[in-house]
């Protein structure tokens, strides 16, 4: 009974990852506007909500990962941007940035060392630890 | 796949250094007692757990191995009086009743005694927990009658007193818990008990025993519930979680989650109200409850935390309690990110210091994790003036809030 039970939340998921993946993709479009309108910092908030933390499907974070990287990547001044996101925000981003660090990939993770300096400044090592300790919202 | 990424040998060292114990600390001077104040004794490398006498001149605490201490205050320093050796392992709680002056003690070999004073020596009793994994710790019922036990074993012993056979009897909780019980509290009607586990849920029992507790007058629904129901369950922290406390009035609950954060419930029987407070710096191991309003957490971070909540019930950090730590969390970010720029190829000083200095000591009480906080009451105040703390470092500090803290009644 609790398999069926799990069995029909799984397929529940996977009707909801459609209606997920098309949410990223609009999301897509909307961070290319804010981006030509040189809003970086608005193009990162829209990338971070509405993330699919719950989900355990792989399409869906990768996904949104693409999104939030391309936002992550355009920001040029790290000290602004902070000035203007809110706190909780906080804790996603710290979980995107090891997302980023653990691609290896030279300029993103240049971009996402810049980036967790000065979050951990801001946020604290609280932070850093609920990134790592969440296994249930991961990104 | 992330975190092993994220796992560097940097990382590891880094966060290391906080755990190791540090080397033997230089000879004990009698002036440290004389300074004004936290008044503080380096007793040992590292100190488990400790627990005060009812009239507060005795202290008893582990020093990581087997024993337990007794020190008491003559004069002008601490003479150790007694050293009670009965576990074969580490003892993982210590309690001590104020009323009826009896230790009890548990430990990692799976077995509890409660020591009664004969005169000059502590006489054990053997307490059977029925646990086949390390118990972890303990605490007296506000009436001393009963005291329960959390355990590896996923289970809670509440032990009670049988009078006709002259011997503790344990009672456990089993198939409730998933994993480990970290820490339990007692609600001051003496049947509630609080636990808190490694699945990261904190539970509220029922702990009602017949021939030892009463169902009293006040018509409270938490009488109705028989032995080892489950009154209430709160997941909100999927890490770990530490350090349960009630109230003084039982009104309100709080524990600390491994993910930095630390969690206030009210009213858990009828309509639960919870908050979530997120924390700037590292995770706490133990809180406790110094009135209503104000909450002392103590942890990773060797510096003991004030909350406190306004009239709506809302609680917040209020500051670090000892003033003489410097805050390096701005120092450590940037040696983190530095460490971290080294290791994939930038440099961001001068590349001629090739190590991170480790954690040195930063000038404040406690050196090394806090792990333990005790209450030192007067009387029957419900309101707690003074504390102490005691840690990793091996020290144990007495704090005095008259001194201290100065809270917004």
């Amino acid at each position: 009974m609790a398999s069926s039970a799990a069995a029909a939340a799984y397929l529940d998921a996977d009707e909801n990852l459609e209606a997920i993946i098309s949410r990223i993709e609009q999301k897509s479009r909307k961070i290319e506007t804010l981006l030509k309108q040189s809003k970086p910092v608005e193009a990162l908030k829209t990338a971070l909500e509405g993330s699919p933390l719950k989900t355990r499907d792989e399409r869906c974070k990768s996904a949104n990962w693409i999104v939030v990287h391309r936002a992550m990547m355009a920001i040029r001044d790290v000290d602004g941007m902070f000035n203007s996101l809110d706190p909780e925000y906080y804790d996603i981003l710290m979980k995107y940035l090891y997302r980023g660090l653990s691609t290896g990939d030279r300029p993103t993770c240049d971009q996402c060392l810049k980036i967790h300096e000065k979050l951990t400044e801001k946020a604290g090592l609280g932070c850093i630890l609920r990134s790592l300790a969440d296994t249930v919202n991961t990104v | 796949m992330w975190a092993a990424r994220c796992n560097c040998k940097y990382f590891g060292s880094r966060f290391a250094s906080k755990f190791r114990p540090f080397p033997p600390p230089p000879p004990y001077h009698p002036t440290a007692l004389h300074l004004p104040s936290p008044p503080l004794r380096q007793f040992a490398e590292c100190i488990t757990c400790h627990a005060w006498s009812p009239d507060h001149s005795m202290i008893a605490f582990c020093p990581n191995n087997n024993e337990v201490h007794i020190y008491k205050f003559f004069t002008d320093k601490w003479e150790k009086l007694h050293v009670l050796s009965k576990h074969d392992q580490i003892v993982s709680g210590i309690d001590w009743s104020r009323s009826t002056n009896k230790i009890v003690t548990v430990s990692h070999d799976r077995n509890s005694y409660v020591w009664t004073q004969e005169g000059h020596d502590w006489v054990p009793t053997l307490v059977i927990l029925k646990l086949n994994r390390a118990a972890l710790c303990v605490q007296w019922s506000p009436k001393e009658n009963k005291f329960a036990v959390g355990s590896g074993a996923k289970s809670v012993c509440i032990c009670y007193y049988e009078q006709d056979n002259n011997w503790w009897i344990s009672k456990v909780v089993r198939k409730k818990h998933e994993s480990s019980v970290t820490s339990v509290a007692w609600h001051p009607n003496n049947i509630l008990l609080a636990t808190t586990s490694t699945d990261g849920k904190c539970r509220v029992f029922s702990t009602f025993i017949k021939g030892v507790d009463t169902r009293g007058s006040q018509a409270s629904s938490s009488t109705d519930w028989k032995f080892g129901e489950q009154i209430a369950q709160l997941d909100m922290s999927s890490m770990w979680a530490f350090g349960v406390k009630w109230s003084p009035s039982g009104k309100t609950l709080a524990y600390a989650g491994h993910n930095s954060m630390i969690y206030f419930i009210d009213d858990v029987e009828t309509s639960p109200a919870a908050q979530n407070l997120a924390l700037r710096d590292l995770p706490l191991r133990d809180i406790l409850f110094l009135s209503e309003r104000t909450v002392i957490g103590v942890g990773f971070d060797c510096n003991p935390m004030i909350f406190s909540a306004d009239e709506t019930g809302l609680w917040s950090f209020v500051r670090y309690l000892d003033e003489r730590k410097v805050t390096t969390s701005t120092s450590r970010a940037s040696q983190l990110s530095e460490a971290l720029g080294k290791l994939y190829g930038q440099s961001k000083q001068a590349a001629g210091s090739d190590t991170v200095e480790p954690s040195k000591p930063r000038g404040g009480a406690h050196e090394n994790c806090i792990t333990c906080i005790v209450p030192l009451r007067k009387g029957n105040d419900s309101i707690v003036k003074r504390f102490s703390t005691s840690g990793l470092d091996g020290k144990i500090v007495v704090w005095d809030s008259e001194n201290h803290i100065d809270i917004a009644k």
